[in-house]
Order: C-alpha cells, then structure tokens, then sequence
C-alpha cells in the first residue's frame, strides 16, 4: 500500500516552524492513512538516531589571527615566546658573539668582554665552550624524550585503568562483548598514542638537531677563522 | 545573543581576547558540523579553521541584522562547498593528501583526552556512534548529506534551506526525503547484519 501523499506529509511534518492548524491537517491524514503512519515513524526514528551524535572536543589550536595578534601586545610572556624558536634565538647570538669577535674572560677583577679585540682567550676556548655548549643541548634532548615518554607512560596506565574499572563496574563479569569493546579500545588507544608519540619525538629531533647543526656550523667556522690567521 | 554582540564589538576594536572568547562560544558547534560533512577530523579541523578565517576577515560587516550564529554558519556553509568542490578537484586529479593539523603545535596538547580522562567505555561508544552516523551520512550524496546536516543538526526550515542553497524549496524537500530514505534502508541493513 501506498499514498502519493507521504513525502509532502512526511516534509512538511518535520518542519519547525508548523502552525496549529497545519498539524490538525497532518494529523488528520495520518489517522486515515497507516502507510503514511509507518513512513512517518521510520522518518522520525532515523532523525533520533542522527541526533544521538555526540559532539566531539575541538582539538588545541591557535584560534587568534596574526593580524589581531600584531594589533594587541601580548600581556604575558609566555603567549608570545615560542619555544621552537629557541634554537634559532641561540644560534643567532652565537652568531653575533662570533662575527663580531666577541671575547669573554674571566678576570681576577670580574668578567671582562672584548668586541673585535685581543682579550686573551684562544680560539680553542671558544671551540671548547661551543663543544659544552652541544654536550648539554643533547643531553637536555635525551630528558625532554625521557619526560616525554613517562607522560605518554602514565597517560595510557591511567586510561587502562580506568577502562578496567569501568568495564568491571557495568558488566560485572567479562562478558564476550565487554571484552570486544576492551580490546577495540586498546587498540584505538595504542594506535592514537603511537602516532602522537612518533609526533612529538619528530618535533624534538628536529628542534634540538637544529641547534646542534648550528652549534657544530658555527664550531666549524671558529676553527676556519683560527687557522686563516 | 547579547553577549555575541558585545564579544563582536571588542574583536573589531581590536581585543584579541574578545575575538578568542567568541570563537571558543561557537567552536565546537562549526567543528562538529565540519566533522559531520567532511567524515574526518584532518578535514573538518581545516574547514573549522577557514570559516574562523572567513568570520574574522566578514566581522565588520555583520550588522546584527540577524543572530551571528546564523550569520556565521551562512559563512561555514559556503566555505564547507567551496572544500568540498577542492577536494573533488583534487581528488579528480589523484592530488590530495591529508596534512597534519597544526605543524607548530605540541602534538601532546592535541590529546584532548589527556585532561582530564574521561571514561573510557563511554568515550568508546560516543566514538562508536559518531563513527555509525558518519558512516552512513557518508553514503549520501554531497547534497543530500549537507540538506540532512541543515535539516537534522541545524534545525533550519526548507525555506531557510533554499534561500541558502539558491534552490526551489521543493528541491530541497524531495532531496531531504530521498536522503531520509537512504539512511532509513542504511540502518535497517546494519540492524538486520547484526
């Protein structure tokens, strides 16, 4: 059995904004017709099952335009430094410090710095501070990796955790099921966490090879400019 | 929304918190209907991002004529076909590849799980169900899925729907009912499956 009425009846059904006596009309119809009963329930049975959508969290992101940025200074320190541009700040004023023949020395009568001029302290000082210098950029790499990956340690414990308890608490017993949706989750969450670990170990390489590149760059030079005199 | 407006006013001053605490009001609203159309997150965050882009480059022309949610989702709305057509473009041409998100940011932060935890089951399951609808709204047709989306998620009439599509709003009615239809089956088969 059909009725051409159905999608007109069903269309008009669910809009919004009906009056009154649009409804009564509808209604009318839907009493004398079952077909058009039964599509409307489908129709209203598959829009509830749309609106069990659960809104999902926005991920972190920079929500100010630079443009908007540039027109109020940041109040706060932190909003502005970026810590990925720690590198290159460094390399820069080692660069300055380099090009500009800078000389640090410690004195009996406190820290002198000369600009250009004989100071008294070799190149080889200037290699060695460079060499230390590189020795704890690597090493802070090799902590910040350590402390990245204990947080990525504790995150997933705590989440396994917490699936357990939960799955305990509402099955009780493991059922078949509550131990599909165990292993289903598991594997969402290693999968999640994997791609955000290999992430964010890139994110560090990159940033600490860079200031080791440049550290090792400007060594090089030091040496080159030791040996031309 | 009087809060909207005042938010509205101060953005265009120039007040970066403003524009920062409007945006967040709305963000999960315009990310949610960005997921919903484009099916993924990489996609979705991207077309989130542009309609913010386009709301804060329009912001000086809105008259408060309207609410600014239904200002902002016209914007959303036509950015979401302007995607849509680019990605088609590019798919036609085998040119398309996924981009990560947001290069610059600490991927760790991205973890929206990370505080606080929420349970996990229940997190399965809302992801579970989010999935199924995409699933299916992803059966649909370009146009039937965003009339669904305007329809079922954004409430919006058939006439509101033809205006913004520059369609008759008969069109829009036969195309809702036909997407309607293609859910219906779509569920029944799964329901019958399992």
């Amino acid at each position: 059995m059909t009725c051409h009425k159905t999608e007109y009846l069903i269309t008009e059904y669910l809009e919004v904004d009906l009056t009154a006596r649009q409804r009564a009309i509808l209604e009318q119809h839907l009493q004398e017709c079952a077909h058009c009963r039964q599509e409307l329930a489908a129709a209203q049975q598959t829009q509830a099952r749309l609106r069990t959508w659960q809104d999902e969290p926005v991920p972190q992101w920079n929500r100010i335009p630079e443009s908007l940025l540039k027109v109020e200074k940041p109040r706060k320190l932190e909003s502005f430094f970026n810590w990925q541009l720690a590198p290159l700040a460094v390399s820069f004023l080692l660069a300055v410090a380099v090009m500009m023949n800078v000389k640090i020395t410690n004195t009996p009568d406190g820290i002198a710095v000369a600009f250009g001029g004989e100071a008294g302290v070799s190149e080889s000082l200037v290699l060695e501070q460079l060499a230390r210098f590189e020795a704890q950029q690597r090493q802070e790499q090799e902590e910040r990796m350590q402390a990245l990956t204990v947080r990525m340690e504790e995150r997933q414990d705590a989440a396994n955790a917490q699936l357990i308890e939960s799955v305990v608490s509402q099955f009780g017993e493991s059922t078949s099921r509550s131990l599909e949706q165990v292993v289903a989750y598991f594997e969402e969450q290693r999968q999640q966490d994997l791609q955000v670990l290999q992430s964010s170990y890139q994110q560090l390489a990159d940033s600490d090879y860079q200031t080791i590149r440049s550290v090792q760059q400007l060594a090089t030079y030091v040496q080159y400019q030791a040996e031309s005199r | 929304m009087k809060q909207d407006e005042a938010l509205i006013s101060d953005a265009l001053r120039g007040s970066a918190r403003a524009w920062e605490a409007l945006v967040r009001r709305h963000e999960t609203r315009v990310y949610n209907f960005s997921l919903r159309l484009m099916g993924n997150q990489t996609d979705a965050f991207d077309l989130m991002q542009e309609v913010f882009l386009g709301v804060f480059r329009n912001l000086h022309r809105f008259r408060g004529e309207s609410l600014f949610t239904t200002w902002m989702f016209r914007i959303a709305h036509n950015k979401a076909v302007d995607m849509n057509r680019r990605r088609r473009l590019f798919s036609e041409h085998d040119l398309y590849a996924e981009q990560d998100a947001d290069d610059d940011a600490d991927p760790l932060d991205q973890l929206t799980a990370d505080l606080p935890l929420q349970d996990p089951a229940a997190i399965l399951s809302e992801e579970r169900s989010n999935r199924d609808i995409n699933r299916y709204l992803g059966a649909l047709s370009w146009d039937q899925r965003l009339i669904v989306e305007l329809k079922v998620f954004q409430s919006h009439t058939f006439d509101e729907i033809a205006e913004l599509q520059d369609i008759p709003a008969n069109t829009a009615k036969t195309r809702f009912y036909t997407a309607l239809k293609k859910l219906k089956e779509l569920m029944e088969l799964e329901h019958d499956m399992s």
